[in-house]
């Protein structure tokens, strides 16, 4: 995974600025309060919010 | 509306990532060694590079930092950048993000600078930009924009942007020193210092930068060739049969900061007394 974890604590969702997490499948970051997954492409983050997904939460 | 005209930026600067990179007007980098004198970058900031383009700001401060995040709206745009700062060599902090500068995906406070290097004139809706970037900058981070200035005189003004509009379809607008200025206040900056870099072109390169064709150079040229005699003074354009050679236009250099502590009113040792 391209992401460390220093760098994943300064991202955050584009749409409430809360903070996202890191998931596998698919792989992304979601941000659960506006379940949401941005996706990653070649390690780079699409922080777009009209490019995110709906995520369900499990 | 806005989500239209940003799939036409993304598109815009996919298709022509590799000029940007490519492009001597980004690589030489004057007006970055004037905002590096500004900024006073320290190896504890943490910069962010807003619409980054080709990299060129992000490479060039990357070795005087702790880390920079490096954003664009384009894709192609960061993947291009990513390569050339890879085979630049020599920096291995730089990350990049595919981010709308006017929806930054970072916490409040996250970085201690921020840079943005022509690229404002492409936003929709600068105040909202200025107002992210006052948000995911700590309190006194520091801030350097660097834009295409518009000239004050009407007449010059319009020129510019009809030209800038015909070579690029994703141009929204530039904004003269006092506009900046009004903008950059309103969002709760200390204004620092304005500084105009004259920046000279190279008109076929400028112009195909963009993707123009054939066609489309030749009619700006001409546009150029007809312009009035202020005009072409203004710019200097330099001409060799029938052809524009090259022209000058200003960048501003926009140095400020947000405030360190939150404004409110202290009562001076003269008032307290």
């Amino acid at each position: 995974m391209a992401i460390d974890q220093e760098l994943l604590e300064i991202l955050a969702c584009p749409r409430c600025k809360g903070p996202v997490r890191l998931v596998d499948e698919p792989e992304g970051l979601v941000c659960d309060q506006c379940r949401l997954l941005y996706p990653i492409e070649d390690g780079i983050p699409v922080m777009l919010i009209d490019e995110a997904r709906p995520y369900d939460l499990v | 509306m806005s989500k239209n005209f940003k799939d036409k930026v993304r598109e815009q600067f996919s298709r022509t990532a590799e000029s940007y990179v490519q492009s001597p007007g980004f690589s030489q980098g004057g007006d970055l060694e004037e905002a590096a004198k500004l900024l006073q970058p320290t190896q504890d900031d943490i910069l962010l590079d807003v619409a980054c383009g080709g990299g060129h700001s992000a490479l060039f401060f990357a070795p005087m930092v702790r880390s920079v995040v490096a954003s664009d709206l384009a894709m192609q745009m960061l993947k291009r950048a990513q390569e050339f700062i890879s085979e630049e060599g020599g920096v291995e902090n730089v990350t990049f993000r595919e981010a709308d500068a006017e929806d930054l995906p970072f916490p409040a406070g996250a970085f201690t600078l921020l840079t943005c290097r022509i690229a404002p004139h492409h936003f929709p809706d600068v105040p909202r930009a200025l107002g992210e970037f006052h948000r995911v900058l700590r309190r006194g981070g520091r801030m350097a924009i660097i834009d295409t200035l518009l000239p004050d005189d009407p007449e010059i003004a319009e020129f510019m942007h009809a030209y800038e509009q015909m070579r690029d379809p994703t141009h929204v607008r530039s904004y003269s020193r006092e506009s900046w200025t009004q903008m950059v206040e309103a969002a709760d900056f200390i204004l620092h210092d304005i500084k105009i870099i004259p920046k000279t072109h190279e008109f076929q390169e400028w112009a195909r930068r963009t993707g123009m064709n054939r066609d489309g150079v030749q009619k700006l040229n001409k546009l150029f060739i007809e312009a009035s005699a202020k005009i072409q003074d203004f710019f200097q354009v330099e001409t060799f049969a029938g052809e524009v050679e090259n022209f000058t236009d200003q960048k501003i250099l926009i140095y400020a900061s947000r405030p360190a502590k939150k404004p409110h009113v202290q009562p001076t040792k003269q008032q307290e007394a």
